[in-house]
């Protein structure tokens, strides 16, 4: 087993994909070992909840199962495909938020959490995935894919299969709306004092 | 949008970028079961039944309606024209004219054949 997955160390993720469709397993690992951290920490910078975050990597990577039988090589990359769908699935969470007073969205309890650093950290995070739930949704994913996962925009292009153009465009317009979000909120979440 | 708000935003980002979550073994275990179920059980799109597409690409019931109506009507038609029809159709293409190109050659040909 251990030489069966060091055989899969260096191959493409399209090919595991496929191995993994004609039956491999030991392919889905190494390919999940190489994906699913990604995925978990695009949806945990996008969401700023961990529940949430573990549900939609789950849910990405079933579908990245699902469509392994029909996959193309020539067609995408799997982390471009990746990166899609777990751009779509948490717009389809914070969506959800729009109709929920900030006021009314429970903080997570967690009792390792207590330090105030660690609190600060937390409420940015949140108010940043709260300002992102707020701004139209292709906006805020172009800003997310741009400026939390640090992608250039030919990769969000490929990602959200749009032109050049419309990246600079939605990346330049989506930063302005989230500063217009948060600004208001500079001394609540401890900018004023940095 | 100020050189201020726009530090605020750019150092949220920075920060917001160190969140590296480890992968927990439950989800690790949850994402690998759901790939061997997915082995076991596939997820076939079902195959469109020909009926439903056929009736899908005429329109439905309504239209099954209007074709059924529309048959029996040319039938109808086609056994019993009405006058204004037989009227309008000679108006269209003139009175029908027979025309025996054999009317002088027949006797000939069936004398011909009787004789052998």
């Amino acid at each position: 087993m251990t030489t069966q997955l060091g055989s899969w160390r260096d191959a493409p993720d399209a090919a595991l994909l496929l191995a993994y469709a004609q039956g491999d397993m030991d392919a889905a690992r190494v390919l999940t070992a190489r994906v699913l951290p990604r995925v978990l920490a695009q949806a945990t910078r996008m969401l700023s909840d961990r529940a949430e975050a573990e549900d939609v990597s789950q849910d990405a990577l079933m579908r990245l199962w699902k469509i392994a039988p029909d996959w193309r090589q020539d067609e995408a990359q799997v982390t471009t495909w990746l990166y899609r769908v777990t751009a779509n699935l948490c717009t389809d969470r914070l969506r959800k938020r729009r109709n929920v007073p900030l006021d009314e969205i429970a903080e997570p309890a967690d009792p390792q959490r207590s330090a105030p650093g660690q609190l600060q950290d937390k409420a940015r995070f949140s108010a940043l995935s709260d300002a992102l739930a707020q701004m139209p949704e292709r906006q805020a994913q172009a800003v997310s894919l741009r400026h939390l996962e640090g992608l250039s925009n030919p990769e969000i292009a490929d990602v959200m299969n749009i032109s050049l153009r419309s990246v600079e465009s939605l990346t330049a317009r989506g930063k302005r709306a989230l500063t217009g979000i948060l600004q208001g909120r500079k001394a609540e979440l401890g900018y004023d004092d940095d | 949008m100020t050189k201020s708000d726009s530090d605020m935003i750019d150092a949220l980002f920075a920060q917001a970028r160190t969140q590296s979550p480890a992968v927990s073994d439950d989800l690790m275990v949850r994402v690998l079961a759901d790939a061997a179920d997915m082995l076991v059980h596939p997820v076939v799109a079902p195959k469109p039944a020909l009926w439903p597409t056929f009736m899908e690409l005429i329109g439905g019931w309504p239209s099954v309606g209007g074709l059924a109506m529309a048959g029996v009507a040319g039938i109808w038609v086609g056994v019993a024209p009405p006058a204004s029809v037989t009227t309008w159709a000679a108006d269209l293409i003139g009175s029908p004219v027979s025309i025996d190109l054999l009317s002088d050659t027949s006797d000939y040909f069936a004398e011909g054949l009787l004789d052998g």
